[in-house]
């Protein structure tokens, strides 16, 4: 299991690698406006093929390039409706409060759970190799902050039922 | 409706500043809780000692009782609260179902004064667990020619009700669940399931056996649609006999009667737990990604230090005493074995450095002269 999210986030990492690959670019049909082109689409020559990297049928990453700015969604698993309202509350908390992240999309893409949008002014402000260690790890901490979040959740439920049931004793 | 704590706040601090009142003081409060809890507390100042305290609450099964009034077990329940102090008015005033005379001269005086009135405070809790109590003392006399286990509805609060379904040699409790939000669903289905197997297992064999389905169950055929259509299924417990025994009583009724409250009190601080773990975490993330700015090679340098600086506190901080104790005896020891067996030859520093150093064999210019 262990190998298979390695292979998966090596793939991410190589793919992020050659896809941050940012520039400036002024908007062509707006002057005066810098806009990510990955948002508007507007422009085919300015966008590159999409990539899409699946672990399994429920874990996928979709990365989304154009020549000033760079798209990743994530759909992280979720193997129990428990899990399922666990990742929504955790991902709906972090997109909220997206400004802290800088790089964090307010609302992910449609299909998908959490989305990053990362632009040329990204890449000159902060370090390409750190960004992309930052994505690689926040997509481990999440599976992992979900897993014991989910294992809390249901220790606590033991403990209450214990002393529920002690009053009958 | 019932809550974890019995005795009313409200009308315990209403009682006790009466009680504790230096000169006579005339009080006419009414009183409501839980949208369907009303009390009116009447003392005048011309009989100081004498309170009168009436109570209109919703009794559990509605409909046989609301013609003939409080059961008579109720009424004896609530008559041993305090015989001494307390006095049932009849007929009650009008819009009561209970008016009682408080003798405040009679309270004994020091520590048991509080615990009188907190008893005083808890009829409410009394009326509602005396007709609960009263369908459980049955469990042993059921009678087979009865013919089939109709359910009783009973209801506390308008929107939770729950069922209590007479069998042979038990009864059943049922509890249908409803839930305002779907996460609250998930967590108490979780919930539900963990009450399930801590109930099977051997070690609470003696608690009653606990089931939960999404679907109602067999027992509630032929109730109305719009008291079975849950969306958190159904929980049951069966009580036996050993369950109503002696002091068990009530404590079992205490506790069915506030099974809806600890559910929902489990479900919102769960939420809470939540939130505040997801807040945690929020920072450490945070944090990862500050590191990757570009800004000052000097910023990052000052937080590398800071952090290792942090990272040394911490560490000292972690080490127990005991640890602490034990490296600095060690040092201590050290100490004393170099200083009691140091032997000081004079010259023999410089005789170990001339003579007994290991010869270098690799060349520092990095290739051999050839002669």
């Amino acid at each position: 299991m262990a190998n298979t999210l390695r292979l998966y986030l090596t793939c991410i990492r190589n793919t992020l690698e050659a896809a941050m690959c940012l520039q400036n670019f002024p908007c062509q049909e707006v002057e005066r406006h810098n806009k990510p082109e990955v948002e508007l689409k507007t422009s085919p020559e300015l966008l590159l093929n999409p990539v899409l990297i699946c672990r399994n049928e429920a874990e996928k990453c979709l990365i989304e390039t154009s020549i000033n700015s760079l798209r990743i969604s994530l759909k992280v698993k979720q193997a129990d409706e428990l899990e399922n309202i666990l990742t929504k509350k955790f991902l709906r908390f972090l997109s909220m409060r997206a400004e802290a992240f800088q790089v964090l999309r307010r609302k992910p893409v449609q299909g998908y759970d959490i989305s990053f949008l990362i632009t040329n002014y990204h890449c000159e402000e902060m370090q390409k190799q750190k960004l992309i260690d930052f994505i690689v790890q926040f997509m481990e901490d999440i599976d992992k902050e979900i897993s014991e979040l989910k294992m809390s959740v249901n220790t606590r439920g033991r403990l209450v039922a214990t002393e529920f049931l002690k009053q009958f004793i | 409706m019932a809550s974890f704590e019995r005795a009313s706040p409200a009308l315990k601090e209403i009682l006790l500043r009466i009680y504790r009142a230096e000169k006579p003081i005339e009080v006419d409060h009414h009183l409501y809780e839980f949208g369907s809890v009303e009390y009116h507390i009447k003392s005048s100042a011309s009989a100081p000692q004498l309170t009168y305290l009436s109570i209109s609450t919703p009794l559990l099964t509605q409909g046989v009782l609301l013609s003939y009034g409080l059961s008579p077990y109720t009424t004896q329940m609530v008559r041993e609260i305090s015989t001494d102090v307390l006095e049932i008015v009849e007929p009650a005033t009008e819009g009561y179902q209970l008016t009682l005379r408080l003798d405040f001269s009679k309270i004994p005086r020091g520590k048991d004064s509080l615990k009188v009135i907190t008893e005083v405070s808890s009829v409410q809790s009394i009326i509602l667990s005396s007709q609960l109590k009263e369908m459980l003392q049955s469990v042993n006399s059921w009678d087979a020619s009865q013919g089939m286990y109709k359910p009783i509805k009973l209801v506390y609060h308008p929107r939770e009700p729950f069922y209590v379904i007479r069998q042979p040699h038990k009864i059943v409790a049922v509890f249908p669940m409803r839930f305002k939000d779907y996460s609250d669903v998930i967590i108490a289905t979780s919930f539900f399931q963990e009450l399930m197997d801590v109930g099977s297992s051997e070690k609470w064999a003696k608690a009653p056996p606990c089931n939960w389905s999404p679907i109602p169950p067999a027992e509630l055929r032929g109730e109305p649609l719009e008291d079975l259509s849950t969306n958190g299924g159904f929980v049951s417990f069966d009580i036996s006999s050993r369950h109503v025994e002696g002091k068990r009583l009530d404590k079992t009724v205490w506790s069915l009667l506030n099974f809806y409250a600890y559910v929902k009190h489990h479900v919102k601080c769960t939420r809470g737990f939540i939130q505040r773990r997801m807040r945690r975490r929020l920072e450490s993330l945070v944090e990862v990604l500050q590191n990757s700015s570009l800004e000052d090679d000097r910023h990052i340098r000052k937080f590398q230090e800071n952090a290792g600086w942090q990272y040394m506190k911490k560490l000292v901080k972690l080490s127990s005493k005991s640890k602490i104790l034990k490296r600095s005896c060690r040092d201590f020891t050290r100490k004393i074995m170099r200083i009691r067996f140091r032997i000081k030859i004079h010259g023999f520093g410089r005789f170990r450095r001339r003579w007994l150093t290991m010869l270098k064999f690799s060349s520092s210019k990095g290739y051999t002269k050839l002669e």
